[in-house]
C-alpha cells in the first residue's frame, strides 16, 4: 500500500471526488486500507468489537475532516495518524482499566482465546499447554510497554511497516520512532528474559 | 563502530532498517566479537519469541460487517446534514453570515416567501378557513374554551389532498415517489412508487432511494423490486455494491439473496466479495446459495 505509485494517482483522484461530496468516491478509498486498518486494530486490542468501532470512528472521522486534507502528505499517512491516535486512546484506556487480558471478545460477543492460535509447528496436545502459556507470557510483556512504545512495536513487528512511515503516522520523526522501538524491545527482553 | 552502537542497532538490524554501509559493518563487527554475537543470538530468538502472536487477518464476515456499518453511517451522517436545514434554520444563517452571497439568497427568498404567505393568509380568512371536513387533520395545535361560555377555540393544521401528474422524467414527480417509497404505512404504495423509480436508477437521489429500500424495507416484494433496478449498478458504484453484499449475507428472504448473489457475479474478484463466496460456499445453510457461491469461485478462478 505504502509508496503505490499509481494507487496515489488513483488516490487524488478519488480523494477530490469525495470532498465534493461523492459517497461512493469515499468508500473506494476506503476499500483501499480498510482491511489492513482492521487487522492493526484486531491485533492491538484483541478484540473484534474494539476493532470495528476504532475503524468506524477512524473513517468517520476521515470522511468528517476530508475537506481539510491539503494533499501535504500521501492519503495513506493521513488516515494511520487517525487511526494510530484512535488506537493509543483504546490503550491508554485499557491500561487505566488494567483489562489486559488473553481472554478476548469475538464479533457474536462469545469470548475467543487468541492464545489457542499462538504459532506452534509441533504437534500434539502436550505442548498446548506450553504454548498457551508462552503467549500469555508475550500478552503480558506488551501490556508493560507504553501505549506509544505498543503502536511502535506493533506497527514495525507485527504489521510490517517502515520506521519512516511509521513517525509520519505518530506525528514524529524517524529518529523517535527509532529510539521507542528500542526501548520497547529492552523492555521486552527484560520481561521475557526467565523464558529462555 | 563500537559496541554500545552495535547493541543500539541490533534490532534496526534484524528488521532490515539498517542502511547497507551500516548493515555491513555491523555484521564484520558480530563476526570479530563474541559478545555482540552473543547479544544478536538473544535478540534473534525475542523476535521469534514476539512473532509466536499471530496476526490474524480478519475474517471476511468481520470486514464485509465493518464495511456496511460504516456506510450505513455516513448515510444517516448526510441525512442528519440534509435534515440540519430544516430542523436548525439558524445552522444556515450562522453560515450565511461567512457568505454574502448565500445571505442575499435567503433575503430575496425571505422576503419573497413573506409576501406570498401574506397572500395565502389573506385567501384563507376571506373563505372563512373551510371547513375541517374537507380535509384531513394533520395536527391539533390548541385548544381554547371560552370561560364564560360554550365556545371553544381549536388551532389545527390541515393535510389537503393534492393531484400532480407528469412524466416519470420530472423531478417532482421523482421527488414525491422517493417520498412514497420510504412511506411506512402502506406497502403497495412502496411497491408501486420502488417500480417506477426503478427506469431511473441513474439519478442519484433515486439510487439512494433504492439502495434504503433493498436495506430496510420490511416487505421482501419492495427489496426485491429494488434489488433488480439496482443490480446493473454493482459494477460501477461501491455503495450499491455494499449493499448487495448486505442482503447476500444478511436478508432473511432466500429470494433477496439469490438476485444478490446473482447481481455481485460480475464482480467476484472484489475482496469483499470473493471472501463472502468463499464463505458461503463453506457454510450456508441455504443449498443453492452453497453451490451456486463455489461456481462463481470457480468460474472467476478460471477466467484468472
Amino acid at each position: 500500500m505504502v509508496g503505490q505509485g499509481s494507487s496515489r494517482v488513483n488516490d487524488a483522484e478519488l480523494i477530490r471526488a469525495a470532498q465534493q461530496g461523492d459517497k461512493a468516491a469515499f468508500e473506494e478509498l476506503v476499500r483501499q486500507y480498510d482491511q489492513q486498518v482492521l487487522r492493526l486494530a484486531l491485533h492491538l486490542t484483541g478484540s473484534e468489537h474494539e476493532a470495528q468501532d476504532i475503524y468506524q470512528e477512524a473513517f468517520l472521522k476521515a470522511y468528517r475532516n476530508l475537506a481539510s486534507f491539503r494533499f501535504e502528505c500521501s492519503f495513506y499517512t493521513w488516515v494511520y495518524r487517525i487511526v494510530t491516535n484512535l488506537c493509543m486512546d483504546a490503550l491508554r484506556r485499557k491500561k487505566v482499566r488494567r483489562e489486559e487480558s488473553s481472554i478476548r471478545t469475538g464479533e457474536d460477543g462469545e469470548s475467543i482465546d487468541l492464545l489457542d492460535q499462538v504459532a506452534d509447528g509441533r504437534a500434539g496436545p502436550e505442548h498446548e499447554l506450553q504454548s498457551k502459556q508462552i503467549g500469555i507470557r508475550l500478552q503480558q510483556a506488551l501490556s508493560k510497554l507504553s501505549p506509544r512504545e505498543r503502536m511502535v512495536f506493533e506497527m514495525k513487528h507485527y504489521q510490517g511497516l517502515k520506521l519512516k512511515t511509521i513517525g509520519e503516522a505518530l506525528n514524529t520523526t524517524e529518529e523517535t520512532a527509532k529510539n521507542t522501538l528500542f526501548r520497547a524491545t529492552q523492555k521486552l527482553r527484560v520481561a521475557l528474559a526467565d523464558l529462555r | 563502530m563500537n559496541c554500545d552502537w552495535v547493541r543500539e542497532n541490533i534490532s534496526l538490524y534484524l528488521y532490515q532498517e539498517l542502511a547497507d554501509d551500516a548493515r555491513h559493518e555491523l555484521e564484520g563487527h558480530v563476526s570479530r566479537c563474541a559478545e555482540c554475537a552473543e547479544e544478536l543470538t538473544a535478540m534473534r530468538r525475542l523476535h521469534e519469541e514476539m512473532s509466536q502472536l499471530p496476526v490474524m487477518e480478519p475474517s471476511p464476515n468481520l470486514l464485509a460487517d465493518s464495511r456496511i456499518r460504516l456506510s450505513r453511517a455516513l448515510e444517516s451522517m448526510e441525512q442528519r446534514r440534509g435534515w440540519r436545514w430544516v430542523l436548525d434554520p439558524m445552522a444556515l444563517l450562522r453560515q450565511a453570515k461567512f457568505s454574502p452571497a448565500l445571505a442575499a439568497i435567503i433575503f430575496v427568498v425571505g422576503f419573497g416567501g413573506g409576501i406570498g404567505s401574506m397572500y395565502k393568509l389573506n385567501a384563507a380568512l376571506h373563505s372563512g378557513s373551510g371547513s375541517a371536513q374537507e380535509a384531513s387533520i394533520a395536527n391539533i395545535r390548541s385548544i381554547v374554551k371560552d370561560p364564560t361560555g360554550d365556545r371553544v377555540r381549536i388551532e389545527y393544521e390541515r393535510a389537503l389532498p393534492e393531484t400532480m401528474q407528469g412524466s416519470i422524467n420530472d423531478p417532482q414527480i421523482q421527488a414525491l415517489l422517493v417520498m412514497a417509497s420510504r412511506s411506512t404505512a402502506n406497502s403497495g404504495l412502496r411497491m408501486d412508487s420502488v417500480g417506477l423509480l426503478k427506469q431511473r436508477p441513474d439519478d442519484p437521489a433515486v439510487r439512494e432511494s433504492l439502495v434504503f429500500s433493498l436495506r430496510s424495507d420490511s416487505n421482501p416484494g419492495v427489496r426485491l423490486k429494488a434489488e433488480e433496478a439496482l443490480a446493473p449498478m454493482v459494477k460501477d458504484d461501491v455503495r450499491v455494491r455494499n449493499a448487495m453484499l448486505e442482503a447476500l449475507l444478511n436478508d432473511n428472504n432466500p429470494g433477496v439473496r439469490s438476485g444478490a448473489l446473482k447481481a455481485l457475479a460480475v464482480v467476484p474478484n472484489d475482496t469483499s466479495v470473493h471472501q463472502a463466496l468463499a464463505q458461503l460456499a463453506k457454510e450456508d445453510p441455504n443449498e443453492f446459495i452453497r453451490g451456486e457461491s463455489s461456481r462463481l469461485l470457480a468460474t472467476a478462478q478460471e477466467k484468472q
